[in-house]
């Protein structure tokens, strides 16, 4: 591995908030939202973190990009430690951070570039240049010239990217950047973030979608509950997983059927999602698929439950992300049916 | 690990004086932009002092039954003295002595309100939290925003004066009035940093409509805006006195009507006045200082 140019050793970030009960006086509760988290971040790999909300990947981005403190441990960006050299870190960064808040709108899109180069410290003749070969790369000549309260959510997106890049950092942190995007403009702005890759540049990237993920991370962690539960290449995470089969069915089950299921010997769990279709999808991890198939059909069809599809399923990112989490990563941070042997920090 | 990694990107090295002035100068030019974008702002708040003036103008002339009456009144009972034993000269500058203060009131209550509305609306709309991520020095973001905050109170102090001018028959434009501006210009950096101690409380509440709405009237009230605060008692009028506001407006009115100044001989209220342009600015922005680093090992600055 190339040398880290993000490090991280023990950090920690406690909140105090106040809890508010009906009835009860309020009370300070701690929140553990990083417990120790140790990280290296190869100069010029893509990096994912992927979490459900609350898991802490917020915080930690929120640590490395100087806008929190952290409680305890420390970290290093481009070489530069979070808490002692925090104007030489934000110089080394490029932020999508809040999807496409922190523009202003009553100025244009390149008025926006203009202003946080200025603050990036570009010099005025490079600023111009920047933006406008910004503005070829991202195709914003059709609205950049306008006020950013006309643009579509889209449209500001793509803005906020173009913002993120306006200092040509060496890192990047991305935070959900093809959030409303449409599919086209995603699929571009993932090529563009290849590019940047192939260019030299490291990114972190976080992201609710695997597929996502899986075409653009070389290292991924999973974060849960603050720590780092999984780290290592989407293959690894996978292999990780390999000493099991998984078996898809979809259709209609009785309630406790999960249950049921989980009772059988030889599974390892189940996950449970209700499709908009109303149909549910069980994905059911076991040893030995083969063997195991007659007995969970028949543990999911005592009680008039109706089968409509079954399939052996490759071991995807999502399959890693539910057998760490007990969560899938697409419906956010809904639970999911029973979780099995292989739980949270297996 | 420091060096382990070749730097790329713009802005790692130190920004020198001319980058510096370049952030001010950019958001003062965006500040500007934007509220020049926002049709007849400037121009609808420059009425506000003409009004606020005409209250207490109507109010005296009402209880003492004409205007030359409410003007000796006042100046005797206020502890001041009629500069002219000309009564309607008398009447004029006791017109003018409220102008002066509403309008100084003013100046000094859109500098404040604008830095809090500032915060909070970068907070809403998450521009502080992209402001905190870029490496531009927090001090220098706030220079441009209270430079556009003071050429927009100046701008409107500029225009109220001439409609007040009109509208109360008085004419501010005699000798003493540059002395009068200088003290206005030599308030300001006192008013920076009240800004930033405001500026802070905003960010650490998040909530600016309480806070302005409160301290919109403590500050006429401390101000003395209509009355000298020799009227105040003893505890209230060091209090009163000691705020730099408070001197700023006895400091311009005390010149321009050539009437005696509560703190003293023009050379202590210039003193003080020097004093004050030296210590607030530092004092407001370690407050500053002290509330973004507990911000941030709190919450963080995106929370609103």
């Amino acid at each position: 591995m190339a040398a880290p140019i993000i490090k991280v050793e023990g950090l920690s970030k406690t909140f105090i908030s106040k809890e508010r009960k009906k009835g009860e006086p309020k009370r300070k509760k701690e929140i553990h939202a990083l417990k120790g988290v140790n990280l290296e971040v190869a100069d010029g790999e893509v990096f994912g973190l992927l979490g459900p909300n609350g898991a802490g990947k917020t915080t930690l981005i929120k640590c490395l990009t100087t806008l929190l403190l952290p409680t305890g441990g420390t970290a290093w960006v481009n070489g530069y430690n979070i808490t002692s050299q925090e104007d030489q870190v934000r110089a080394s960064i490029g932020c999508m951070l809040m999807g496409d808040r922190g523009l202003y709108w009553k100025l244009t899109g390149r008025e926006n570039l203009d202003y946080f180069g200025a603050l990036y410290h570009v010099p005025k003749a490079d600023r111009l240049k920047r933006i406008d070969f910004l503005v070829d790369l991202l195709r914003l000549g059709d609205f950049v010239d306008r006020t950013v309260e006309t643009y579509s959510s889209g449209q500001r997106m793509i803005v906020a990217f173009a913002k993120a890049l306006v200092n040509d950092a060496p890192i990047l942190f991305l935070d959900e950047p093809t959030v409303t995007m449409d599919v086209p403009t995603a699929r571009e702005l993932r090529k563009i973030v290849k590019d940047m890759n192939e260019a030299g540049k490291t990114i972190l990237y976080t992201t609710h979608l695997m597929h996502e993920a899986e075409e653009l991370c070389d290292r991924v962690a999973i974060i849960d509950h603050g720590e780092i539960i999984a780290l290592g290449t989407t293959d690894e995470l996978r292999r990780s997983l390999e000493t099991e089969d998984v078996v898809q069915l979809e259709g209609i089950f009785p309630e406790g059927a999960v249950a049921r299921m989980r009772a059988v010997p030889g599974i390892e769990s189940v996950s449970a999602v209700s499709m908009d279709s109303g149909l549910t999808k069980l994905d059911v991890a076991c040893r030995d698929a083969r063997a195991m198939l007659p007995k969970i059909i028949e543990a999911v069809t005592g009680n008039g439950a109706t089968i409509q599809f079954i399939k052996p399923k490759e071991v995807t990112l999502e399959d890693v992300f539910i057998a760490k989490t007990g969560r899938t990563l697409s419906v956010d941070t809904r639970v999911v049916g029973e979780k099995g042997a292989r739980g949270r920090g297996g | 690990m420091a060096g382990e990694t070749a730097s790329r990107g713009f802005g790692l090295g130190r920004p020198g004086p001319r980058a510096s002035l370049g952030v001010v100068w950019t958001v003062f030019v965006a500040r500007l932009k934007i509220i020049s974008r926002y049709k007849g702002a400037i121009l609808l708040e420059s009425f506000l002092p003409v009004i606020f003036a005409g209250l207490p103008i109507l109010l005296g002339t009402a209880v003492a039954g004409d205007e030359q009456t409410a003007a000796t009144n006042f100046f005797a009972y206020t502890g001041t003295t009629c500069p002219s034993t000309d009564a309607a000269r008398c009447s004029a500058d006791f017109r003018l002595y409220m102008l002066m203060g509403s309008n100084t009131f003013m100046v000094v209550s859109l500098m404040l309100w604008l830095i809090g509305y500032w915060v909070r609306r970068e907070q809403e709309t998450g521009t502080l939290e992209a402001l905190y991520l870029a490496p531009a020095k927090r001090l220098y973001v706030l220079a441009g925003v209270t430079s556009y905050t003071l050429v927009r109170s100046l701008i409107a102090f500029v225009t109220a004066m001439v409609i007040g001018s009109f509208a109360f028959s008085v004419n501010p434009l005699r000798p003493p009035f540059a002395a009068a501006i200088g003290f206005l210009v030599l308030g300001i950096p006192a008013l920076w940093g009240i800004s930033f101690f405001f500026g802070a409380l905003v960010m650490r509440i998040k909530e600016a409509n309480s806070v302005i709405q409160l301290l919109q009237w403590v500050l006429a009230f401390a101000m003395g805006i209509y009355f000298p605060v020799t009227v105040f008692p003893a505890l209230l009028r060091w209090t009163a006195m000691a705020f730099p506001p408070t001197l700023m407006n006895d400091a311009i009115r005390s010149t321009l009507l050539d009437i005696s100044s509560i703190y003293g001989p023009w050379y202590v209220v210039l003193g003080l006045m020097l004093a004050a342009a030296w210590t607030v600015p530092f004092l407001g922005y370690a407050f500053f200082g002290v509330v973004e680093r507990r911000i941030k090992r709190d919450q963080g600055v995106g929370q609103f």
